[in-house]
């Protein structure tokens, strides 16, 4: 794509899955994801980048989908939500959010999830202040926090499984 | 017990044998999170329908204009535009919406898009519905709209003035409400009292919960039937079908209203009913289902705010001892551009009018004037939430000024235990509760004995260290009744709320709610009530996963506000299971040939005779026989349909109009907060450094769900008195219209909380447990407080505002004097 | 949230981007995108073709240059920064800087490069830039330049990189035992600046730059200690902004404070 175009095909794979599609330049990595692949696990909750609901693992990094093309994921490997889980069972995080009441309405659930297991995966064992640091950028009204940090320090610590 | 304190007139009484052991009280673990967890939960806009629109609208960039004209042309030229709605087809085509104000105000016209004229910046105009998100978009913006900009009124303290001018042609003074509240005898505690405190003005700001998920909506229209089905995540589907379908001007049984998850309301979600409507039009005119997303920033800009408040001429008597006579105060209540849910806010403060204290002589002239800046609405403790500040700012103010402890202050005048239930100066009735334990127990959190010892640690730091305690009530079960306080015509009182819970074939346990859960685990506690009663795991119960108000013809008021699951919601799920209890034990009896179903019970999934537990009989089979094999059945049996429907109706009575007096609410649960603070002297900047909230909501049902509960809205208060703040420009801009601008707490900016926990049963509820959830206002309170106290040792300043960002505090440590010149002690 | 049409370009090398950014009148360069995407959403910006750079390795480089000094490529990420070992031997306080902008997940695609350029006035690396007196490198058509901190910073959102231009590194000079500081207010912990000052001390005399006071950074130099600086902040006649977050007056209070503890922080 050396000269500009107003769209193109694009072949991203998605938890293990290739998927090819045409789109607008302009289509934000979320909405590629929400309503042309229909994974809509991951969550759009602001405007402007803050609020982290669309976290996704791009090549192994957090990011926030909605401040990415979706033409950026060209030949990219996209982790979302739906691809936590394997074989019916629950990734340790996932039941760890779920024992610890880690999770109320579950809008910030899919982001917050992702960006605790790109922290998990670079950051075995984080302290508490990591893992506050880790998730600064997901927002959650309902819980304080207080669940969540928790949920993830006992992951970590190996405390639960999936 | 007091004098005045009563009786409800129909008691109801836990059932002891049903609540133990069980399941109840338990920490069972969530039904709702596998899907939540595994991003299998529907939200609004993940439904998706075949050829379905994506609407956008074209919103107003003035506070106040008049609209002189509106082309939608360019936009209709667009490819892929299917089409527009702009007030003048809104006006042809519907009734304004029905106002709950007496008139004058209540003569006003609103309406699912403006229509003549803009009252807010982000009204919606025009909406525009095209083949994908962003075209919609791209289309909205050929729209042209001429506007002649009006002058705006904007400060809630002037906006009754003469000479202002007028928001809506039919409210003069763009007064909305005005009412005078007079209870016990003012004047006499006045004339008693040793000492007078004045605090000329306190103010309440505005902001919002800022629900994670925007509001939305995916409707279809069924041009057959004439029906519409609504997939949204509005959280009082009750109160919208009653606004929507007058202004439809359509049966109620046409609207369908369908949620399943629903990413946080907190009464946010209240008034959609708005858009909803516009939403109806536009699929009825384009044939074809429409989406709408709210943005972020149209969420703040237009959504819903939680109402200001501003509090005059605040007089408090005082006995010498430091007992409190009671107060007196000039409200002026700002709601914004439109009245959608208010003027209720009016009344609902009315539930807790002494907080937690026993003063009994209260004067209030109470108004509430509209003003062009976003509609408010209902926000997590609505409307008591400001007035239990006010209050709380007037003991530590009091205590302050006449060098009393504040928690001593707080334990003379809290209402006592043994004087529970009481009755308060207008008429409610708190429950249970014993507020002076739970402030024990929230010092004991923070180790107030410590704080000296800390402060002193914090000064050779170069820090202020202030203590600062929040006294709450979160009263819940609303008796709608109070709605005729504010409008004597209106035909609404009581509370209802419905549940089914039926056996199918297979022995499936299926429960249906009238809810509309947005995070407070309804499918969980539901499973749980369910599961005693029958006595079967919360596994064996499937409840329903949201809200359709065709499953069960929801009651008036279905829906998830106002802190009252507890009572309302398993108010019927225990009244629904108690009947299919009985219906499964009379099928039991005859099958079994017991002579009465005294002689079976149920355990494990079977109803056995107490006699012989060999002789059981499996659900599998009670469900069989009823639904698919009842030729067995005795004929008197045949009307067994183990499909029980359940309304419960908690026993309220109609307030006086007259006098403004009766009980509002069934329930009171406690919050008392304690918080530390340390401010940076230099900077106003400041931390929590410890927090601790205690909470009293009777019987807990679910313990580690109310602990969320409570964490959760400590949060929103934390956030709200530290840094969120809907703030305008002079001409009627939000400032604040994002998160980038609104900052709400994130990760790093919350204190570990601690939390403790007293069950005070409620007498009046089917379980003990009350309505809980809204308590977030301690929190507003003990962080005001706190800061009060640190900020003490530099010049005594007064903490007069909810909202304290760094640069307020700043302001306060700069010039104390001028904070000072709020208050005044009379010394008699 | 939905982005006005706009058409999209990945250049192969360097001097590919450099003429795609030339060749297109209303092109701009994508970097990080965590400022860009969001002007873009709320089509406060619409661009007419963007010019992505992050499939240019060669602009994410951070070296030593041979001379004790640094150089961070424009395109390195700020967690890049923040992990990066030639960083935190020679100019630690970028990485500690670095790691209080915005949260993980923007400073994993958020790069120096980008929060210099769009110089929005609460960005952090600005000042830190101008005190540290880094200089930029820029390639256009015509070749490279290098502009100093001091002159790079033009006003709101706007800096020396003109059309058709890309900023290529930063280069920091050797230390020569020169430590540096910073400072700020933040709303909430780590977040936006309502104001911050970045400091760098060498043998008594301190260079210092506040952000979010005026459309660029303000420079001053100053003796380190406390009096010294509080009369060089007074001195600089700050008329700084005022906004929902904190009036003038605030500002001008702040802007004292935070220069203080930067050269405190740099003096220790």
């Amino acid at each position: 794509m050396t000269e500009p175009v107003r769209g193109t095909r694009i072949s991203v794979d998605v938890n293990g899955e290739i998927h090819e599609r045409d789109v607008e330049a302009r289509r934000l990595l979320v909405h590629f994801l929400r309503d042309d692949l229909d994974l809509t696990g991951t969550h759009v909750g602001c405007d402007t980048g803050n609020c982290g609901a669309c976290t996704v693992i791009v090549d192994g990094v957090a990011v926030k989908s909605c401040m990415m093309l979706a033409v950026q994921a060209d030949g990219a490997s996209v982790e979302t939500v739906e691809g936590l889980a394997g074989n019916g069972e629950l990734h340790p995080l996932q039941q760890a959010f779920s024992s610890f009441h880690a999770l109320q309405c579950g809008y910030c659930t899919p982001g917050m999830l992702m960006s605790a297991k790109h922290l998990l995966d670079n950051n075995p064992e984080p302290t508490e202040g990591e893992i506050r640091r880790a998730i600064q950028g997901n927002i959650c009204r309902c819980t304080g926090y207080v669940n969540i940090v928790e949920a993830i320090a006992a992951t970590a610590r190996g405390e639960v499984s999936g | 017990m007091t004098e005045t304190a009563v009786t409800p007139a129909q008691p109801v009484t836990v059932d002891e044998q049903e609540l133990a052991p069980g399941f109840i009280g338990q920490n069972v673990a969530r039904k709702e999170d596998r899907r939540l967890v595994e991003g299998q939960g529907v939200f609004v806009d993940d439904v998706k329908r075949h050829g379905m629109a994506y609407v956008h609208f074209v919103r107003s960039p003035y506070a106040h204009a008049a609209i002189a004209g509106i082309d939608v042309s360019r936009a209709l030229e667009l490819d892929g535009v299917y089409g527009t709605l702009i007030g003048e087809e809104v006006a042809a085509e519907t009734e304004p919406f029905f106002q709950i104000a007496p008139p004058p105000a209540g003569d006003l016209k609103d309406y699912a898009l403006a229509v003549g004229r803009v009252r807010h910046v982000g009204e919606p105009v025009v909406a525009v519905a095209a083949a994908t998100r962003e075209l919609a978009r791209d289309a909205a913006e050929l729209v042209e709209v001429d506007y002649e900009p009006l002058e705006v009124v904007l400060d809630p303290e002037t906006a009754a003035d003469s000479g202002r001018p007028q928001l809506h042609d039919e409210v003069p003074n763009n007064t909305i409400w005005q009412g005078n509240f007079d209870y016990g005898d003012y004047d006499a505690a006045l004339a008693e009292a040793d000492k007078v405190v004045r605090i000329k003005r306190l103010h309440f700001h505005r902001f919002s919960s800022t629900p994670l998920e925007t509001s939305g909506a995916v409707v279809e229209y069924n041009r057959g039937t004439g029906q519409w089905t609504i997939h949204s995540n509005n959280q009082f589907p009750g109160f919208a079908i009653i606004m929507m379908a007058p202004a439809l001007k359509v049966g109620m049984d046409k609207l369908r209203l369908v949620s399943q998850d629903i990413g946080g309301g907190f009464g946010n979600k209240i008034c959609t009913h708005v858009q909803l409507v516009a939403m109806c039009l536009l699929a009825r005119k384009l044939n074809r289902a429409v989406n709408w997303t709210e943005w972020r920033t149209d969420q703040h800009t237009a959504n819903s705010h939680g109402n200001e408040r501003v509090f005059l001429d605040v007089e408090v008597p005082v006995k010498a001892d430091g007992t409190l006579l009671g107060f007196k105060s000039r409200m002026i209540d700002d709601c914004g551009a439109y009245t959608r849910y208010e003027p209720l806010g009016c009344i609902i403060w009315a539930q807790v009018t002494p907080g937690c204290y026993r003063w009994r002589h209260v004067r209030v002239d109470f108004t509430q004037v509209c003003t062009n800046k976003s509609p408010c609405g209902p926000n997590r403790g609505y409307s008591r939430m400001q007035h239990l500040w006010f209050t709380e700012r007037i003991i530590d103010i009091v205590a302050q000024e006449l060098e009393l402890d504040p928690v001593e202050i707080r334990k003379r005048n809290y209402i006592r235990a043994d004087e529970m239930p009481y009755e308060t100066p207008n008429g409610c009735v708190y429950d249970s509760g014993d507020y002076a334990r739970c402030l024990d127990e929230a010092l004991k959190l923070i180790d107030h004995d410590s704080i000296e010892a800390r402060r002193r640690d914090a000064e050779s730091r170069g820090k202020l260290l202030g203590v600062g305690i929040g006294s709450t009530l979160d009263s819940g079960t609303n008796n709608f009744g109070q709605s005729t306080l504010v409008n004597p015509e209106l035909q609404f009182s009581g509370n209802n709320e419905v549940a089914t819970v039926k056996l199918d074939i297979f022995g499936e346990i299926v429960v249906t709610l009238g809810t509309t859960p947005q995070g407070q685990s309804h499918e969980t506690t539901a499973a749980q009530v369910v599961a005693d009663i029958l006595q079967v795991s919360p596994d064996d119960v499937n409840v329903r996963a949201g809200h359709d108000s065709y499953w069960n013809s929801h009651a008036g008021f279905s829906g998830t506000y106002a802190s009252q699951f507890a009572v309302t919601g398993l108010g019927a799920v225990k009244g629904a299971t108690d009947m299919l209890a009985d219906q499964i034990r009379k099928i039991g009896a005859a099958i079994l040939g017991a002579e009465s179903t005294d002689e079976v019970e149920l355990a494990g999934g079977f109803v056995r005779r107490k006699d012989n537990h060999e002789a059981a009989l499996p659900f599998m089979a009670c469900g069989a026989i009823v639904n698919a094999n009842n030729a067995v059945l005795p004929l008197e049996l045949r009307d067994v349909t183990l499909n029980c429907r359940y309304v419960y109706v908690p026993p309220h009575q109609m307030p006086d109009k007259e006098r403004k007096y009766g009980n509002l609410t069934l329930t009171y649960a406690t919050q008392i907060h304690a918080c530390v603070v340390e401010v940076d002297p230099e900077t106003g900047v400041y931390e929590i450094v410890d927090y601790g909230a205690v909470d009293d909501c009777g019987i807990r049902i679910n313990p580690q769900i109310v602990e969320g509960q409570v964490q959760g809205a400590t949060a929103q208060a934390i956030g709200a008195a530290t840094h969120e703040t809907f703030l305008y420009d002079e001409d009627g801009n939000l400032l604040t219209p994002n998160f980038y601008d609104y900052h709400v707490p994130h990760a790093l900016d919350m204190p570990a909380l601690k939390t403790a926990y007293v069950e005070s049963a409620s007498p009046f509820t089917p379980l003990g447990a009350k309505g809980m959830g809204e308590g977030g206002g301690a929190g507003l309170s003990a962080v005001a407080s706190a800061l009060q106290d640190a900020l003490r040792a530099s010049g005594r300043p007064i903490v007069s505002d909810s909202s304290n960002p760094y640069n307020r505090v700043w302001e306060l440590l700069r010039d104390p004097e001028q904070s000072r010149r709020l208050v005044d002690v009379e010394d008699r | 949230m939905l982005l006005a049409p706009v058409e999209y370009a990945r250049p192969s090398s360097v001097a590919e981007a450099v003429r795609l950014l030339g060749a297109h009148d209303g092109a701009r360069a994508l970097a990080g995108g965590q400022t860009l995407t969001n002007v873009m959403k709320a089509r406060a910006a619409a661009p007419d073709v963007l010019v992505d750079l992050n499939g240019l390795a060669e602009l994410r480089a951070i070296s030593r240059t041979s001379d004790g000094g640094l150089e961070l490529g424009a395109m390195a990420t700020l967690t890049e920064v923040t992990r990066s070992s030639e960083v935190a031997e020679t100019r630690p306080i970028i990485a500690q800087v670095a790691s209080q902008i915005a949260d993980l997940q923007v400073r994993n695609r958020g790069t120096v490069g980008g929060n210099i350029c769009s110089n929005d006035p609460t960005n952090h690396l600005p000042p830190l830039m101008s005190a540290l007196g880094a200089t930029m490198t820029i390639l256009g058509a015509d070749g490279e330049r290098a502009v100093p901190a001091v002159d790079f910073f033009l006003g709101v959102y706007t800096t020396a990189v003109a059309p058709g231009e890309l900023l290529t590194k930063i280069t920091l000079p050797a230390t020569h035992d020169r430590r540096d500081g910073f400072a700020s207010v933040t709303i909430g912990k780590d977040g936006t600046c309502i104001v911050n000052a970045a400091a760098s001390v060498h043998d008594g005399q301190a260079a210092i730059a506040l952000g979010c006071v005026a459309a660029v950074p303000v420079l001053l130099a100053s003796a380190s200690d406390e009096d010294a600086v509080r009369s060089a902040v007074r001195g600089a006649k700050l008329d700084p902004p005022s906004d929902v977050h904190a009036s003038a007056e605030y500002r001008l209070h702040l802007a004292e404070v935070v220069a203080v503890r930067a050269v405190a922080e740099a003096s220790t």
